[in-house]
């Protein structure tokens, strides 16, 4: 035991969850800009699934987990814990409300959802996939670029985000109605220029659509202090740039420069990176590739950043 | 057969050597196949005529047997018989002659024609001069012509060989020389050729010796020169030569080298110079063409064509001078080329302005040349001074300022960060009742309702009951301008505030332009006129404007009027803050002007100046702003008149500033939008914008009284035009008339002709369609040679491969197995083996133990739209201004004059169009496609009018890829209009008649949709892109992919507009096209 906390110190230190274990424990930084909060929280207790929609890092992941450690804070208590051995202790008051993240992408298949047979020594054992545990726990699934994910899994989306909320196993020959808790979330980033990939009206209807764009420039300055830390001229200037970048969005940018490239920005520049040098490689290089575009941006930003 | 006359003959052939006898009997054989036996007979006694010449001609006998047979193979009788003949004459001179000609002969006759052979003898016969040398020239002459005649026209071998001939005469070494190297060179040279030999010609009457030197480097050097240009380059040379230029083998090789660094499309500008320049002084042509690199390198071909010029000035006036300048190797040429290096054109970095304008401003902002701005003619005269009118920024041309590009650059950005202020920072917004944040007291009011009071007044005492205030009021800052007496003054004065308030606000949100923008004020601070120099009122402007440029020490002050000084440097202070706005500004005006017009317009003496500092002049204050005035008020009228002394003058422009036209904008913007809620109000006339022009004080209209009234009407008409309100000659009193073009009249339109279709057309205002509207022809495009598609291919070698490989990697998921899958067809043994090994090992083992074949069957029906309009025609080179459409004139006779103008313009020249890659590209996209198999169809559009939308198939969807679709893009030109909609919808029929899943149309234009009377009422624009826009949504309703490629860079304009949530791209480099188009088409698809 002595050996063991000597060699704490240098140890990696990391923690370790099973999927539907993951709690957001510690309050996660989101600034509201609309009424975003209210929507979450009352589709959470209508049990209505939740489209985001928006541009990349204007804050979509960060607001749900924010709801997932929100909602497992309520005012008062909705119902006590089920016995048993949780591996994180709830403190007083708090209910479970696990976050289940999957980063969807074009080899996702059903199966690796839903979950599968594994053949191992002493012969073959079911294993639930991600979905299957989220639906069990009572967890909040968020299905990240949800467009990206194999046809097949609408298959499992549609039962499980209408009044039904079930999801059939074929596999073993279950059915596995949802917890109370469980609440599916996806994201959907409507921008894609593929003709093959666009979320179809069947299933794009059984959500709610929450729009998320770039906050306005004095809360994105807020946020981007607040994150980043840098200072607070630094974090309006960004603000600023991010604003005027944006402007370009229609101009030969595929995207703006998200929040997400702004606080990247003021990491930097608060560790003592020059800021028109931290904007170049956190923002200009970042966002494209053409030289034009390039030289336009870094004049912005040497416009803006002495 | 008799034989008898054989005999005969052979026993005369028996006295000349046996080896005669031996030749006519061998070949007797093979000719008995080709000749009668009458013939025959004939043909061997010509054999015999030949050896009886002279003593050697026997020789010559031999050799004509012997080639007979092959000979008579090409030619028929009477033509073999004057052949003959021509070798009997030609060995009667020379049989070592003859015998050369009838060795050459077999592989001439058959490749010319019968009746030049005897002119083709004549030639070889023309270089014998009955000596031994010119014998060896003229044999040499028949050895070399089976090369020549082979590849060369008869015509070019006549020229050479009078050029070997007048060779001969100087020297037959060099002749047989040239003659040898002829040989090699003449055959692999093009059109180029007959320029050659024409220039060889001329070189050959006097410095001779240079024509074995010029054979020697032409190969290398044409090769560097563009295909087109050769012969012009020649056609240089052989005039240099004629005009007594030596060395023309250097001219040659210099040249050559020179224009090798030129860009191809360019080369042919060099010429033109080159050719200018032969006419002044030819002996500047070389010098100018050595020196070219060195001075390419420096300088731009723009900045060259003034450095020319200049040269071209110093050669007129003193030769030697001129000389050295073209070397560059006089003082002149090293200074006008340092200038020129260092100064920055507009061009080369406009893409980057413009984008850095958008960023900073949010709206689609166009850059402009001022050129163009004074070209319109709606009142802005300057063509150095920067400007905006709310949708463009102008800045000038060319900035030679500074001796250094990065700060020449760094001048471009202040001004046009200045300009973007304006509509930033709501120059442009002044709005009357918006209330002033920095100042307390709104004046503006009670300064109007005083003048309200005067006016009516004066226009009782007048009987005039035209209201001048309710004009001037049209916009809001003419309505405050109209509230002073000289508004000239008053306009100054809101120009220097306004721009102060500016400057402060940009140092204070862009920090990083600060050091720069300091630089510059400080600049310009430095050619100010001397302000003790001016009279009252312009020396306190001035003043203002040094404050406005952070000039707040030393600033030289009239000692009796310090009191008045400070309170401007009061209100001046009131506008540096962030929070100030225009609203401030134009209170600030008002207060400054109170004060300044009070006073006398004289010019103090000299001892009265006191240098003072003003950086802490205190608190604005109403109370002690009003005393002042009071007590300015009480000398006024002690003294008498107000304002007397000089009249007042405008203060020098800040030339960074700009020009600054509020009022002009402000005007603009109302036009545009009164034009776009039709009916609302009674719109401006003609004559109340004169008026109102005229009464500005932001015109510079200091021409002759007489022209003031032309010029003004001029302007009015112009601004209208810009605004888009139609000519007032449509019917006043019935508000905006009918419709302006014959063709929108009319009615519905039939499909008569086989292959013609009718559509519908989205009219976005009468929110419907106009049934039946276009009428769509399918024509199949003509064919023309297949060279085209293959030599593209063969250009873009590396690129086809790289894009193949990418399709490669698309297509190949249809049959590829896919390993280690949880279920599949078959088990994957690498796996299995594995998870045995697993198993025994009691880990728990993979389960991914299978493999299958990827299911996903691609099955893709693409539609390929290429815009063949006439601006396809355009040049592709940087810096050329773009053709605007704008100027599209509505009449249909005058716009098709139009249309052929410019297309002529631009086709007689040899860069390269866009049409040209939308060609390669398409060569490039079908090689692709076939790679892959997808369905594909390839179609352009054109047309003229609604009746006549020109649908041109290139390859019909259902059509199989075939020779004569390579031949069709070879035809592809470009024609007319662009009526997009129609189009669109016609290939959207061509797509719905297709199963496939997936369907996608793809678009590739090089500008927004216009054609004639593709517009409603004179909206030109908006009318053809919500059509296009319609007819894409159209697309979408029917399961089609629209995708819309541009290489027009102002395309994000409409295409947002136009497209919608549909995809679109904008292409700022076009010659990314060829490469970019594939790709797309694979992201879109993948």
């Amino acid at each position: 035991m002595v050996e063991a906390v000597e060699s704490e110190q240098n140890e990696p230190q990391y923690k370790e969850y099973a999927i539907e274990e993951f709690l957001v424990r510690s309050e996660p930084y989101y600034r509201p800009v609309g009424d975003e909060l209210e929507l979450f929280t009352a589709a959470y207790n209508q049990h209505i699934p939740v489209l985001l929609k928006g541009p990349t890092g204007c804050g979509k992941t960060r607001f749900v987990e924010y709801m997932a450690w929100k909602l497992g804070r309520p005012m008062t208590v909705v119902r006590p814990l089920d016995s048993g051995l949780p591996p994180q202790d709830l403190r007083e008051g708090e209910v479970r409300v696990p976050l289940v993240t999957i980063a969807c992408h074009e080899d996702l298949t059903a199966s690796d959802l839903v979950g599968r047979y594994l053949l191992d020594s002493e012969g073959t054992r079911w294993i639930d996939g991600p979905m299957t545990r989220a639906v069990k726990a009572g967890a909040i699934l968020y299905l990240d670029e949800v467009v990206e994910a194999r046809k097949d899994t609408t298959v499992l989306i549609h039962p499980l985000t209408d009044h039904r909320r079930i999801l059939p196993v074929e596999k073993t020959g279950q059915i596995i109605e949802a917890d109370d808790r469980f609440l599916l979330c996806i994201s959907y980033n409507p921008h894609y220029q593929s003709a093959l990939k666009d979320l179809k009206h069947s299933t794009r209807q059984r959500f709610i659509s929450v729009e998320f764009d770039y906050p306005p420039a004095d809360i994105e300055a807020e946020i981007v202090q607040k994150e980043s830390g840098c200072s607070e001229e630094q974090a309006s200037a960004l603000a600023k740039l991010g604003e005027k970048v944006r402007n370009l969005r229609d101009h030969g940018l595929a995207e703006g420069a998200s929040t997400r490239l702004l606080i990247y920005a003021g990491r930097l520049m608060r560790e003592g990176i020059p800021p028109r040098r931290a904007c170049q490689v956190a923002i200009v290089w970042t966002l494209t590739d053409e030289a034009e575009l390039q030289r336009s941006v870094e004049e912005v930003v040497s416009s803006i950043f002495e | 057969m008799s034989n008898a006359p054989f005999d005969e003959l052979e026993t005369e052939l028996g006295k000349f050597p046996p080896a005669v006898l031996d030749a006519y009997r061998e070949s007797l054989e093979a000719m008995e196949s080709s000749f009668s036996s009458e013939e025959l007979l004939l043909w061997a006694k010509e054999g015999s005529a030949i050896a009886g010449q002279t003593v050697r001609s026997w020789e010559s006998a031999v050799e004509y047997y012997r080639v007979c047979p092959k000979v008579a193979r090409s030619l028929a009788f009477p033509s073999f018989m004057q052949w003959a003949r021509c070798g009997t004459y030609l060995s009667q001179d020379s049989p070592a002659l003859a015998v050369s000609f009838f060795k050459a002969s077999p592989s001439i006759v058959s490749n010319l024609r019968p009746q030049y052979i005897p002119r083709w003898a004549g030639l070889g016969r023309s270089l014998y001069k009955g000596t031994w040398k010119s014998s060896t020239l003229s044999s040499r002459f028949f050895e070399v012509s089976p090369d020549l005649i082979r590849s060369l026209p008869f015509w070019d071998v006549e020229v050479f060989a009078s050029l070997v001939e007048a060779l001969s005469y100087k020297s037959y070494d060099i002749a047989v020389e040239c003659l040898t190297l002829g040989k090699d060179v003449l055959p692999a040279m093009g059109r180029e050729r007959e320029a050659f030999l024409a220039m060889c010609r001329a070189l050959s009457d006097g410095n001779w010796r240079e024509v074995k030197s010029c054979f020697e480097v032409a190969p290398k050097a044409l090769q560097q020169v563009d295909e087109g240009q050769t012969s012009r380059f020649l056609k240089l040379g052989e005039r240099l030569t004629k005009v007594g230029i030596r060395d023309t083998s250097r001219f040659l090789t210099d040249g050559s080298n020179a224009l090798s660094q030129i860009p191809t499309g360019s080369q042919a500008h060099i010429l033109d110079l080159c050719e200018g320049l032969l006419a002044v002084t030819p002996e500047a042509v070389p010098c100018f063409l050595k020196s070219l690199d060195s001075v390419t390198h420096r300088v731009t071909l723009n900045q060259l064509d003034t450095w020319f010029h200049h040269g071209v000035q110093l050669l007129k006036d003193n030769p030697e001078s001129g000389i050295a300048f073209f070397k560059v190797e006089s003082n002149t040429s090293e200074s006008l080329l340092e200038t020129l290096s260092s100064s920055l054109e507009l061009d080369r970095v406009k893409g980057v302005v413009r984008l850095y304008c958008r960023a900073l401003s949010g709206s689609p902002i166009e850059v402009m040349n001022t050129q163009e701005l004074v070209r319109r003619n709606i009142g802005w005269v300057d063509e150095d001074t920067a400007s905006t009118d709310g949708t463009k920024v102008f800045l000038p041309p060319v900035v030679d300022h500074y001796q250094d590009k990065s700060q020449n650059f760094s001048w471009f950005k202040v001004v046009a960060t200045h300009q973007v202020g304006h509509l930033e920072f709501g120059s442009f917004f002044y709005d009357f009742s918006k209330p002033a944040l920095q100042f307390e007291e709104e004046r503006r009011y009670a300064l109007e309702r005083e003048r309200g009071a005067q006016q009516i007044s004066d226009d009782v005492l007048l009987g005039d009951m035209e209201p001048d205030g309710q004009m001037r009021a049209y916009t809001d800052i003419g309505r405050f301008l109209s509230l002073f007496d000289n508004r000239r003054l008053a306009f100054d004065i809101f120009t220097v505030l306004e721009d102060c308030r500016l400057d402060y606000r940009i140092k204070a949100e862009y920090p990083g332009i600060r050091r720069t923008a300091i630089d510059v004020q400080s600049d310009t601070l430095s050619r100010r006129p001397e302000v003790e120099d001016l009279p009252l009122q312009e020396a306190l402007v001035e003043l203002l404007i040094r404050m406005s440029l952070d000039q707040f020490n030393n600033l030289p002050i009239p000692v009796d009027f310090r009191e008045e000084a400070t309170m401007l440097a009061q209100i001046l202070y009131v506008l540096r803050s962030v929070s100030a706005n225009v609203e401030d500004t134009a209170e600030a005006t008002l207060r400054a002007y109170e004060i300044i017009s009070r006073l006398e317009n004289e010019t103090q003496p000299e001892d009265q100046w006191e240098p003072e500092d003003m950086e802490e002049p205190g608190e604005f204050s109403e109370e002690e702003f009003q005393s002042l005035l009071d007590k300015l008020q009480a000398s006024q009228d002690s003294s008498g008149d107000a304002g007397e002394g000089d009249p007042y003058d405008s203060p020098e422009p800040v030339d960074y500033r700009g020009d600054f036209k509020p009022e002009m904008v402000q005007l603009l913007t109302k036009l545009q939008m009164d034009q776009n809620q039709q009916g609302e109000g009674e719109p401006l006339s003609q004559e109340m914008l004169e008026q109102l022009l005229q009464d500005s004080a932001e015109l510079e209209l200091d021409a002759e009284q007489g022209d003031i009234n032309n010029s003004t009407s001029t302007f009015a008409q112009n601004i209208m035009k810009e605004a888009g309100v139609p000519p007032p000659n449509s019917q006043p009193g019935q508000g905006y008339g009918p419709l302006l073009h014959d063709d929108d009249q009319g009615g519905e339109l039939e499909a008569r002709e086989p292959k013609t279709y009718v559509y519908d057309e989205w009219d976005f205002r009468a929110n419907d369609y106009k049934p039946r509207w276009c009428v769509v022809k399918e024509k199949s495009l003509d064919e023309g040679d297949s060279n085209f598609y293959n030599d593209s291919l063969k250009n873009y070698s590396t690129l086809l491969s790289h894009i193949k490989r990418q399709f490669e990697l698309i297509m190949p998921e249809t049959f590829r197995k896919i390993y280690r899958m949880v279920d599949g067809e078959d088990i994957d043994l690498n796996a299995a083996l594995e998870a045995a090994a697993d198993i025994r090992m009691k880990v728990p083992p993979d389960e991914k133990i299978y493999w299958r074949r990827n299911k996903i069957e691609r099955d893709v029906s693409v539609v390929f739209l290429l815009d063949m309009s006439a601006s396809t025609a355009e040049a592709i080179d940087e810096g050329r201004h773009t053709v605007d459409d704008r100027d599209a004139p509505d009449d249909p006779v005058e716009y098709m004059v139009w249309l052929r103008r410019r297309r002529e313009g631009l086709v007689r020249r040899h860069y390269k169009r866009i049409i040209d890659l939308e060609k390669e590209s398409t060569a490039l996209l079908i090689h692709a496609l076939e790679s892959i198999g997808d369905n594909y169809g390839i179609y352009g559009f054109s047309g003229y009018g609604r009746e006549n939308v020109e649908f041109y198939v290139i390859k019909d969807i259902e059509e199989n890829f075939s020779e004569r679709i390579k031949r069709r893009i070879d035809k592809i030109t470009p024609l007319h209009a662009t009526r997009m909609g129609s189009a669109i919808r016609h290939a959207i029929t061509k797509l719905e008649n297709q199963d496939s899943p997936t369907k996608i149309m793809f678009l590739i234009s090089d500008g927004r949709p216009q054609d004639r009377g593709y517009s409603r009422e004179g909206v030109e624009k908006e009318y053809a892109v919500h059509d296009t826009h319609m007819a894409l949504l159209e697309a979408k309703r029917k399961d089609i992919t629209p995708f819309c490629l541009t290489v027009d860079k102002a395309g994000h304009d409409y295409l947002q507009e136009m497209c919608g949530d549909m995809g679109y791209e904008v292409l700022g480099d076009i010659w990314a096209l060829p490469e970019r188009l594939p790709m797309l088409y694979r992201q879109l698809t993948a």
